[in-house]
């Protein structure tokens, strides 16, 4: 009835809770005040009966997960589901999003030490961590068979993410190529503009007149110009925008001065 | 078929259907085989090595002439590396070094096909990456654990992102914790019970489960140290100016919590040793006990002196004398098993070396720290404290390297190269002695823990200079590791064999390198701690 573990853990348990009682008694501690936690009387030492109990508590509730998982023991576990053997846990499939995850806590550290737009950015990733890890979690369990399971999860994740990878991609470019823009001169903010239309237009123009062009290629070319704006944007939003009306002499002031 | 259908049953296999092979960058950075995330957590807690141990070169002689800052050019700056050093050391380097061992070796030798939860698993090794990337670029711009001379509003943004960026370092490091020590309590094969699990992954889950009671604390001083620096007024810290945010998770760093940090090395050390020797641990279960107890008494949460002194604590004076029992137990056992086995004569092996290295360090660890805690000696609050945390830290290291040599064919594929490995390896241990101890000795001569004014005293001196030698002689044994294990990627040695030591436990029962799941059968019932030697004894009875 009793495992091995629990009878190790709850051994070590109420040793620890004896030997917090009587830290406790020889310290100064009240009547009762060992045996009730301090709720009637002083423990004595707090550091030393706090550590003692800690100690005693955490291995009390490690010998109780260890008596309900039967020790972790795969013969038990058999045993109690009236099978000769266990099948094997199926291979977790690999996944982008744990490291995309890794990247957006990154994004809140730094967002949450320098700039609140950061972190919510961050925060935004995170989120959408989440929902991915959770549908792939659940997608990997969804039957015995993985080309079901990947099947099952883009039918139910595709209709979200490309409109949603869309709208973050345009809105990251136009939000980057913004920002070029407005740090740009008078005249090389047109030259920009008429610039990266130039590219957009060649390569849609490039796509369309050889479809069985290797994809890679193309592929290349977007994630090449779509890089050079995100870059060419954050540089500019770095350096800031120019200035567009020059300041004048502020009447207004010199009237309630006056 | 519609999603509200249940599971098909699964048809009971050997092994469970496994993804093709990982190949290419996004394989590599999706991966969920353990083998290839542990290695990320190696290569990456080897690189900060170098970098911790070229910053630890110039503390060093900066502090064999401390009338004058000459390398940092300021105390703040001395101060903020000083910090990076110390917390690089040990929870970029140790600790990240021994959990991507783990990561690699425990799931086999406990004969499972994988680690338990691998997405976290990569999350925390990427976690871990950024964590002390963005800790570095933040120290070096100005940031770090407080400031000398005063916060200003510029470095108080920096000194912010090293607190978060420590702070993700540590919650990385407790996530990939969760999945070894998960990986041990329930996955094991077969007939293994805790009695039977192998000494690494034993020592693995006693250290995982320290660092996961008490590192939470850390992560809990730092929220205050933030919300303290930001929200203000300042609660703990000193608004003029001081060490006082070190301090306050400064015990991280000071016995008896960072001994937690060597916990495994007692586990490499019982791995390495009996397959050296040819036979079964003298008294396995006495090691196991022993290495339980040495986490025990290396819990340290409690003991934060910036709060409360507890360095007259009786319970800080027995922790600090007791731990060297188990030590001294461990060693003694690992000592006992090669006196009784058959171990070959001759130069012993680059692993042999680390395993026996890093027992040493330990050992003048843990006497070091007795003597810490012995209060006539007055040695708290002395550069003692620096060199017990570099000699513990650094015996994690050199079992880590230890294990590195010894399992490289399940890890790489290969050999390490052995030759290199002998003279890094004794170059690090030579090194890690040569730093650590004569700091400790500066200490009863009472060379302060963070020394920035001159002591006049020539033996102090003369301390400090054995002590940069040491600092030397680690970052050219932390560059020969970088350079061995480029050797070793490149696959040019002998291929190794399945089995190329003769080991005993499970993860020398697969091929080298491992195929992804690890065995292509699931192994047979496990009736002891060393079930190879249970095979080959009963083909020696047949």
């Amino acid at each position: 009835m009793f495992t091995t573990g629990f009878k190790l853990y709850f051994g070590i348990a109420v040793g620890l809770f004896i030997a917090a009682i009587v830290y406790g008694y020889s310290t100064g501690g009240g009547h009762v005040g060992p045996l009730t936690w301090g709720w009637k009387g002083g423990v004595g030492d707090h550091i030393g009966y706090v550590v003692l109990m800690g100690l005693s508590t955490v291995a009390g509730t490690l010998g109780l997960i260890l008596v309900a998982f039967r020790d972790a023991d795969p013969a038990a576990q058999a045993h109690y589901v009236g099978v000769d053997q266990l099948p094997s846990t199926p291979m977790v499939t690999g996944s982008v999003w744990p490291v995309v995850g890794a990247f957006g806590a990154g994004t809140m550290v730094v967002g949450l030490a320098l700039h609140s737009a950061i972190f919510v950015v961050g925060l935004v990733i995170c989120a959408a961590v989440a929902i991915e890890w959770s549908m792939d979690a659940w997608a990997d369990r969804a039957t015995g068979d993985p080309a079901a399971n990947r099947e099952l999860r883009n039918r139910i994740m595709a209709p979200i993410e490309i409109p949603a990878a869309g709208v973050a991609t345009i809105g990251i470019i136009v939000l980057a190529a913004s920002r070029i823009l407005l740090n740009a001169s008078k005249n090389g903010a047109v030259i920009w503009s008429i610039a990266i239309a130039v590219v957009i237009l060649g390569i849609g123009t490039l796509y369309a007149t050889k479809p069985k062009l290797n994809k890679n290629i193309i592929a290349g070319l977007v994630l090449v110009t779509a890089g050079a704006v995100l870059a060419g944007g954050i540089v500019a939003a770095v350096d800031g925008e120019r200035e567009f009306h020059p300041s004048q002499p502020d009447d207004s002031a010199e009237e309630h001065s006056e | 078929m519609t999603m509200t259908e249940s599971p098909p049953a699964t048809e009971t296999q050997s092994v469970a259907p496994v993804p093709s092979p990982a190949v290419g960058l996004y394989d590599w950075i999706s991966t969920s085989d353990h083998k290839r995330i542990g290695r990320t957590w190696i290569r990456a807690s080897l690189l900060m090595l170098l970098g911790t141990a070229v910053v630890g070169i110039l503390i060093g002689f900066e502090q064999v002439d401390a009338s004058s800052v000459d390398v940092f050019g300021g105390d703040n700056s001395y101060f903020q590396l000083w910090g990076l050093y110390r917390f690089a050391l040990v929870l970029m380097v140790a600790a990240p070094l021994l959990i991507g061992l783990a990561m690699v070796v425990v799931p086999m030798q406990i004969g499972a096909t994988n680690i338990a939860f691998p997405r976290a698993a990569l999350a925390a090794g990427w976690g871990y990456l950024l964590g002390a990337g963005i800790t570095v670029v933040s120290v070096l711009a100005g940031g770090g654990w407080g400031a000398l001379d005063g916060v200003s509003q510029d470095e108080a943004d920096a000194i912010a992102l090293t607190l978060l960026g420590t702070g993700m370092v540590i919650v990385s490091l407790l996530l990939g914790a969760i999945c070894v020590a998960t990986t041990v309590i329930s996955l094991r094969t077969s007939g293994m019970n805790l009695l039977r699990v192998p000494l690494f992954a034993w020592s693995m889950l006693v250290a995982c489960t320290v660092w996961l009671l008490t590192l939470p604390v850390a992560i809990a001083n730092l929220a205050i140290m933030y919300v303290d620096l930001r929200g203000g007024p300042l609660t703990f810290g000193n608004p003029e100016g001081s060490d006082a945010m070190y301090a306050q998770v400064a015990w991280v760093l000071d016995q008896p919590q960072i001994y937690a940090i060597a916990i495994p090395a007692l586990g490499i050390i019982a791995s390495i040793v009996p397959v050296i020797a040819g036979t079964r641990q003298i008294a396995h279960w006495v090691m196991v006990a022993f290495i339980g107890v040495f986490g025990l008494l290396s819990v340290g949460g409690w003991s934060q002196p910036y709060f409360a002194n507890t360095s007259d604590e009786i319970l800080y004076i027995a922790f600090g004398l007791a731990i060297v029992l188990p030590v001294f137990a461990v060693i003694g056992g690992a000592a006992a098993t090669l006196a009784a086995g058959d171990a070959p004569v001759g130069l012993p092996a680059a692993h042999l070396l680390g395993a026996l290295g890093a027992g040493v360090i330990l050992l003048a660890a843990v006497v070091s720290g007795a003597m810490k805690v012995i209060e006539p000696f007055d040695l708290i609050g002395t550069s003692a404290h620096t060199g017990l945390m570099n000699l513990t830290a650094l015996a994690a290291i050199t079992a880590g390297l230890a294990g590195l040599w010894f399992w490289a064919p399940k890890i790489g594929g290969g050999f390490m190269p052995s030759g290199l490995g002998r003279l890094v390896i004794l170059d690090f241990i030579a090194g890690a002695l040569l730093l650590g101890i004569p700091q400790v000795v500066a200490g009863f001569f009472d060379s302060p823990d963070l020394m920035v004014t001159d002591i006049d005293d020539s033996v102090v001196d003369a301390m400090s200079l054995v002590s940069a030698i040491g600092a030397v002689l680690v970052a050219v044994g932390a560059l020969g590791v970088i350079l061995a294990l480029i050797a070793s990627m490149r696959g040019s040695g002998d291929a190794p064999g399945d089995n190329p030591w003769n080991g005993h436990t499970l993860e020398w029962a697969t091929t080298s390198p491992p195929p992804v799941g690890n065995f292509d059968e699931p192994p047979a019932k496990v009736v002891s701690e060393a079930p190879l030697l249970d095979i080959a004894d009963e083909e020696v009875d047949a």
